[in-house]
């Protein structure tokens, strides 16, 4: 496969054909005769990280796995995807889900596990029904290598948070756990785990087959390799690219059929950051984005059009984080409705805005750092960034002139709670 | 067993049993006034709470010594096992069966809330809740003895702890501090709302769950 | 055994905590809480000869109701 070409990991006739590949498709596919034997140098070659968020290392990771002395071991394929404006993970198992599972098996080789868990959300029944046919598939042709499995926790958005999710293999709920020390070996019951988003599977099986060296042909020095990012909002369709890291975000927003002159960009995920639409002209990676404060994150692309109003999306968004929060920490259920409450007066423009305002620091201030996971740590960066590149629009609405969006604005994908039991942890 | 008996083990043992109860009453109530987060600005609440571990203290040493003192009196043919397991007593088995269930209930309280350290908080929080029953069982023991219970003072006495016990329960329920709702809050009592929405208590569960898929 | 170029660092347990608040009370110059009720830690590490605040941190420690509270050892390298 000619490394300078996209997609990579889209590849193929399933995406068009709207089905999944079979593994005969797949083979002829990615046809190879080079198999690496050893994975976790070629990892090491071709610097790919986690493409689920954190942008860890994958090779570091797996080092660690690989370095447990343990007779069992497992590996997880976090398909999650708890994101509500991330399709990509179901994107790719619904066109590709052969070389995700090829990634998984051949990492578990390498780190010496025998059993592969793959995780997809027990509400996605299409996607569930997709990687357990093409596991069905490869049963039948071999029965070496790891055995596979499909766990299907409930999909919430903290599920797919990596402590959350083995911690719910282990003992049954979705609770992130807290970690004292780091890098800290997940472990179920006393078998280390090494756990990674679906998509860095995908690109494992293909370094697999390709070599560390291919995988470097694109992108750039620190970031290299392809992407798959979500992109919603100011578009007509929501849609789901593999883009090489480091392409400028005007041209990812233009093929995308996005609006390329956005009011602003929201990057990462929800406990991602806001980007102004001056800056559309930025590389898409993360040494890029840094200057901003904002990161590749979990491929989430969210376009806010001229007309929309940031403030009520923040809000929007806000107020669905808080209700996803665990509430197992005091700073997190407490804090991020609260947060929320402050918002809402700034959007309505409210006599208390300006009180809400200096509030909203504080509390910022005050929360972070505090929770056991990272999620009050995302919705206080997700605000911060709103204060910066919304600051002319959150004056007038401080000063009482609510901007004509304010009241109406739903750019951004935020699941409606249908009832009262969605409240209820499971 | 020693053939030991005198009128003033029997008075101990009632004096003893009626100043436990009241003891026992106070603790339950410093108990609850602890979990309601009282306190804070006159009286630390961890005041509040040492008060809480040093009246136990005292009424567990009071109990010890009704306990011995009605074993050792063989006038009453009570022995040590039945002041532990119910119903092997022969002399008044109901009354004391009721008071050896208080007993159990009130070791095991005791003997964790030493250990607190050594277990998981929610194991320890679970036992803890047997406070409640036995003080209702400590209660209903002081009525079937009889010994006293048909004087006035005695009446008086019981009646008003009862109060305080069932006023403090009230008042535990009524004023619960919203909380967290965390997964080691395993209290069935639920959070008194966040701002944005009410929380509902999920499913209690530390355990795995009977057939779950597991490794 | 103490090593010189050790700090040590009250921390909490944000899941076991529960809000009580007997943390601040017993050992105010290490804790203060927020407007919910949890601990915040304003000062960082501290070196092992500060007797006083050792004392406040276990005194802390053991009133806990939740036990949510430990004193984290952080080895500080000396260049």
């Amino acid at each position: 496969m000619n490394s300078r070409i996209l997609p990579r990991v889209l590849a193929g006739p399933g995406l068009l054909d709207r089905r999944p590949l079979t593994y005969a498709q797949h083979e002829t596919n990615f046809a190879s005769s080079f198999r690496t034997t050893n994975l976790l140098q070629e990892l090491e070659k071709s610097g790919l990280t986690g493409r689920g968020g954190a942008a860890f290392p994958t090779y570091r990771k797996a080092q660690l796995i690989a370095d447990q002395h343990s007779r069992v071991k497992y590996v997880v394929v976090n398909a999650m995807e708890g994101e509500p404006a991330a399709h990509k993970d179901h994107t790719l198992l619904a066109t590709n889900p052969h070389l995700v599972l090829d990634g998984a098996a051949a990492l578990a080789t390498a780190v010496g596990a025998r059993l592969v868990s793959v995780c997809i959300p027990r509400e996605a029944a299409a996607t569930i029904n997709h990687v357990e046919r093409a596991i069905h598939e490869r049963q039948r042709r071999s029965n070496t290598g790891p055995k596979f499995e499909v766990q299907t926790p409930p999909g919430r958005y903290v599920a797919g948070e990596e402590s959350a999710l083995v911690h719910w293999l282990d003992d049954n709920e979705t609770l992130p756990q807290f970690r004292v020390v780091r890098p800290h070996v997940l472990r179920i019951g006393r078998h280390p785990v090494l756990v990674d988003n679906a998509e860095t599977h995908a690109h494992i099986g293909l370094i697999q087959r390709y070599g560390g060296d291919w995988f470097r042909d694109l992108g750039t020095a620190d970031a290299t390799g392809s992407t798959l990012v979500s992109v919603s909002g100011a578009i007509r369709n929501p849609a789901v690219l593999e883009v090489a890291l480091g392409t400028p975000l005007h041209h990812i927003l233009e093929t995308a059929g996005a609006d390329t002159s956005p009011q602003a960009i929201l990057l990462g995920g929800y406990g991602g950051t806001w980007l102004h639409g001056d800056h559309v002209n930025t590389p898409y990676d993360n040494a890029s984005l840094a200057k901003f404060g904002a990161s590749v994150g979990a491929g989430v692309i969210m376009v806010l059009p001229k007309q929309g109003c940031g403030i009520t999306e923040t809000l929007r968004i806000t107020k669905w984080m808080a209700n996803e929060s665990a509430r197992q920490c005091g700073p997190c259920a407490f804090g991020l409705p609260a947060m929320a409450e402050d918002l809402a007066h700034i959007s309505s423009a409210s006599r208390d805005a300006v009180a809400a305002i200096q509030r909203l620091y504080g509390r910022g201030q005050a929360i972070e750092g505090r929770g056991a996971c990272r999620h009050p740590d995302g919705v206080v960066r997700l605000v911060r960034s709103a204060f910066e590149v919304f600051q002319p629009d959150i004056n007038r609405h401080a000063k009482g002139q609510a901007c004509a969006a304010a009241a109406t604005s739903r750019y951004a994908p935020v699941p409606r709670l249908a009832s009262e039991s969605d409240l209820v942890w499971e | 067993m020693i053939d030991l008996t005198s009128p003033y083990l029997w008075y101990i043992s009632r004096a003893t049993g009626s100043v436990s109860l009241v003891l026992l009453t106070l603790v339950v109530v410093l108990g609850i006034l602890t979990a309601n987060r009282v306190g804070g600005k006159a009286v630390g609440r961890f005041e509040i709470s040492e008060l809480h571990r040093m009246v136990s203290m005292s009424a567990v040493i009071f109990i010890a010594l009704h306990v011995v003192a009605t074993v050792i009196d063989s006038y009453v043919p009570t022995g040590l096992i039945s002041s532990v397991v119910p119903m092997t007593s022969s002399y008044r088995r109901i009354p004391v069966a009721v008071g050896a269930v208080a007993l159990d209930l009130l070791i095991a309280v005791w003997v964790t809330s030493l250990a607190q350290e050594k277990m998981r908080n929610v194991t320890w929080r679970l036992i803890h809740w047997l406070s409640y029953p036995m003080y209702a069982a400590a209660v209903l023991h002081g009525f079937l003895t009889g010994s006293d219970s048909h004087q006035r003072w005695w009446l008086l006495l019981t009646g008003i702890s009862c109060l305080v016990f069932l006023g403090a329960l009230t008042w535990r329920w009524w004023q619960r501090p919203s909380r967290a709702d965390g997964r080691t809050a395993l209290s069935p009592l639920p959070g008194s709302g966040l701002s944005t929405q009410s929380t509902r208590r999920a499913r209690q569960v530390d355990r795995p769950v009977p057939g779950r898929k597991r490794y | 055994m103490k090593k010189r170029n050790e700090l040590l660092q009250l921390r909490v347990n944000p899941i076991l905590c529960d809000g009580f608040g007997h943390c601040a009370e017993l050992a105010p110059d290490l804790v203060i809480l927020d407007e919910w009720g949890y601990p915040i830690f304003p000062d960082g590490p501290f070196s092992p000869g500060e007797k006083e605040r050792i004392r406040s941190a276990h005194l802390a420690i053991r009133g806990c109701p939740r036990q949510a509270l430990v004193l984290e050892r952080l080895s500080v390298d000396t260049k």
